[in-house]
């Protein structure tokens, strides 16, 4: 094949198609392979996306992205015996949009094949290839193609880090599975019943019910004219105390009878399951590029779940931008060493917001993996709301509530007020 | 020396195992459902790849299709195929079967000399298997279907012998070349798509589109006017209500309770 590429992208998602776009832009020859049909059909997220770090990739977001709606209401609730507490707030500001994370995927890929990248869909990769202890290429059905640079962009699952020895073989405890729906209502109809404007949308998360209290949330985006619905679980927690399946959870959550109002004769149009990294900096490996190669996004561990919200579709997004940026100065040098692209991206990446976030937060992941805070806290927390907010002829205070909720499920006030100070210190 | 120039005809299909029902509404949900190349038709490009491997030539595949069916040969194109040829045209619109395959024959006709004709045994979406009987008597040529390999092909002396595949039993035919040939469902499995060959459908640009500007048919013949085929009527088979019966208890007594209830719903006589 008399074919010769500079640089190969493997897999386009948003991390390898955005390096993929960087990388052409500067007349870099490049190819994007990717192993779904088309373009973004294997990807799958809750719904939104920050748009900050996107903007400073792409200052035309605003403009040009698939956008769905701004999310201006972000709500976060308790589900129990019938019963909602929520939080909401309510902002003005343009901080982050709903999106379907396919469009959004070929937005980005249509930039790359416009600024010169060769994609090629349908065909997976099978092996990174390594000789002299240099990656030179990559192997798919016993073919290959060679390259001075090979950006591993492949995701969650990264079969070709672990054939590298880069990365250990998934275990159950480092993962989450996610299920979700898309049920197209409407625009009017969102609007009218999540009482929302023309372009403005909702995050909303939810445990207890939904999420059969387990460890995880379920999530509920308002898109342009369709509403995503989904669950989050542990897979380590769910594999040992799920009660169901993870698909009918979401199909619970679609027929909850407080909830299915919002939906009510909509259509599901797609339905989708993946995983999720659990923790992010436990998921990083060990080096985030060797001789030869790059590693961004999801297959470098960068995915932040706080509890209330998910970061992973902008920090692959902008370590796609800087693992163009390092592979740009490894030509101009004529150097692609591993001492040569650490210091350009593994450095910068670490010096980031992305690795101070993941850093930040090592805790919640904690308070994400005890069962008690998804079984038990939540029906304390409906127990205590409920008898504060339903009188009937005496009316306690809030610390009788408490304690008498506590005690009804056998939690101790010490211990709890104990574990809420560390959650609180957590988050 | 001469060497076999295959055509392979294919049809761009709705993904009829992705169109979802809906359990509510009871309609089909077909929103968003991908369309693919029909599945037999790859029976056919693999048969045409294996014939190549054996005797050398050219695969040119053929589609009459909306323009987003280049998605579809470019699919084929990685799986090994030379050339591709998007027959494309609004005035094609609304062909039944009699159009369709009048059209293809005249576009087989423009290719020029061609030895076989493939294509699938019948489409996921319509089945009529009519195209390839059709084609055949549009050109005059022989017509073979269920064919499963080429077990001789002589191209000096202008013939073919084929197997072909029966309920039970198998038939070896000579025949004379150029020929129409419709591949047994499920009798090549298609191969993967290649890294280097899908590079190829990417960056050669191996794919012709040809509008009736090319072709010059009669606008009697193709599209609407040229179907004559009215649809009068179509239903959809009720579905029936599923029974939602468990037995409990030892498998013994469960023949017994299954046999009654089955005898009771009149499913055994
Ligand atoms: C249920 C769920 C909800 C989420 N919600 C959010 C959210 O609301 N907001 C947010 O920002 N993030 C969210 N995320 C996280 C987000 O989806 C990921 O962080 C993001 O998609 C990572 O991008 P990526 O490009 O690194 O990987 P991916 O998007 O996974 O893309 C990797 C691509 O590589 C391809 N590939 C893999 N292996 C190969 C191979 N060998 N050869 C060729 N191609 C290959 C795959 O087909 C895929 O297209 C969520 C994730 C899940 C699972
Ligand atoms: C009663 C009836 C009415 C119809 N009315 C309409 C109508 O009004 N409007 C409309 O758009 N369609 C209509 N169709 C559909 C249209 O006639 C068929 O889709 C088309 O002619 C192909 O027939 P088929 O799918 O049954 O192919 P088959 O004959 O089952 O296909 C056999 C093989 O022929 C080849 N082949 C089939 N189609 C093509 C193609 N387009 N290009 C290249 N190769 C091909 C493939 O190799 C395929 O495996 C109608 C069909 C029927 C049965």
């Amino acid at each position: 094949m008399a074919t010769k590429f500079d640089a190969i992208v493997v897999g386009a998602g948003p991390a390898g198609a955005t390096a993929a776009y960087k990388l052409a832009e500067a007349g870099i020859k490049t190819l994007l392979v990717e192993r779904g049909r088309g373009r973004g059909s294997k990807q799958v997220f809750g719904g939104r996306i920050y748009v900050t770090p996107v903007r400073e990739v792409f200052p035309d977001v605003e403009k040009t992205a698939p956008i769905h709606r701004w999310v201006k209401r972000e709500k976060i609730s308790i589900l129990h015996n019938s019963r909602i507490l929520s939080l909401e707030y309510e902002s003005p500001e343009k901080h982050s949009f709903t999106t379907y994370l396919t469009e959004f995927t070929s937005w980005i890929v249509d930039k790359a094949i416009n600024a010169g990248a060769v994609y090629v869909d349908e065909v997976r990769v099978d092996s990174i290839v390594e000789e002299d202890g240099r990656i030179t290429g990559i192997e798919a059905g016993g073919e290959r193609i060679e390259a001075s640079i090979v950006i591993d962009a492949e995701g969650v699952n990264r079969l070709l880090l672990e054939k590298l020895g880069l990365a250990e073989r998934l275990s159950p405890e480092e993962v989450a599975l996610g299920a979700k729906e898309v049920i197209k209502v409407g625009a009017d109809k969102i609007n009218e019943r999540f009482g929302l404007e023309e372009d403005s949308g909702l995050a909303w998360l939810l445990v207890g019910e939904p999420t059969d209290y387990l460890p995880g949330g379920a999530f509920i985006y308002t898109n342009r004219d369709s509403v995503s619905i989904g669950v989050v679980v542990y897979l380590a927690t769910a594999v040992k105390k799920a009660r169901e399946e993870i698909y009918r959870l979401v199909e619970k959550l679609r027929l909850h009878p407080q909830l299915r109002q919002y939906w009510e004769d909509g259509d599901i149009i797609e339905y989708s399951a993946h995983l999720t990294i659990e923790s992010g900096r436990r998921f990083m490996p060990r080096k985030l590029a060797t001789s030869g190669l790059i590693v961004v996004g999801d297959a470098a561990g960068l995915l932040l779940n706080t509890g209330y919200t998910f970061r992973g579709v902008d920090y692959a997004v902008y370590s796609g931008y800087l693992a163009a940026e390092a592979a740009k100065k490894a030509f101009n040098l004529g150097d692609f060493s591993e001492e040569t692209l650490r210091e350009n991206y593994e450095k910068k990446l670490l010096g980031s917001f992305i690795a101070k976030d993941l850093r930040n937060h090592t805790g919640v992941e904690q308070i994400m993996h005890e069962v008690e805070f998804f079984e038990k806290y939540p029906v304390v927390a409906i127990d205590t709301a409920r008898k504060l907010f339903e009188l009937g002829y005496e009316t306690p205070r809030i610390q009788e509530a408490l304690r008498s909720s506590l005690k009804t499920h056998h939690i101790n006030l010490l211990s709890f007020l104990y574990k809420m100070f560390k959650m609180v210190r957590k988050l | 020396m001469k060497r076999p120039r295959i055509v392979v005809g294919i049809k761009w299909v709705p993904n009829t195992q992705a169109v979802r029902f809906d359990p509510k509404t009871g309609t089909l949900i077909r929103e968003g459902v991908p369309s693919i190349v029909n599945p037999h038709d790859l029976d056919a490009i693999e048969l045409a790849l294996k014939t190549r491997e054996k005797y050398g030539g050219e695969i040119i595949v053929v589609t009459m299709a909306p323009p987003g069916a280049e998605e579809g040969l470019r699919h084929v194109i990685g799986m090994g195929v030379d050339r591709a040829i998007l027959v494309s045209d609004r005035v094609f619109a609304g062909s039944d079967t009699l159009a369709t395959s009048y059209t293809l024959a005249k576009t087989i006709e423009r290719i020029g000399r061609v030895d076989l004709v493939f294509f699938g045994q019948e489409t996921i979406d319509s089945s009529t298997a009519h195209i390839p009987a059709q084609v055949a008597s549009w050109l005059d040529l022989p017509y073979i279907y269920y064919v499963e390999s080429i077990e001789k092909l002589e191209l000096k002396e202008n013939k073919v012998v084929v197997k072909r595949k029966l309920e039970d039993r198998y038939e070896w035919y000579e025949v004379e070349l150029p020929v129409v040939i419709g591949v047994a469902m499920h009798s090549n499995p298609p191969r993967p798509i290649s890294l280097t060959n899908k590079l190829r459908a990417v960056t050669e640009k191996p794919i012709e589109v040809w509008t009736n500007k090319q072709l010059g048919l009669d606008p009697r013949c193709i599209g609407l006017r040229g179907s004559p085929t009215i649809v009068s009527k179509v239903t959809w088979q009720p579905e029936i209500p599923r029974k939602r019966k468990i037995y409990q208890g030892n498998p013994k007594e469960a023949v017994k309770w299954l046999i009654k209830h089955l005898e009771e719903e009149k499913v055994l006589p």
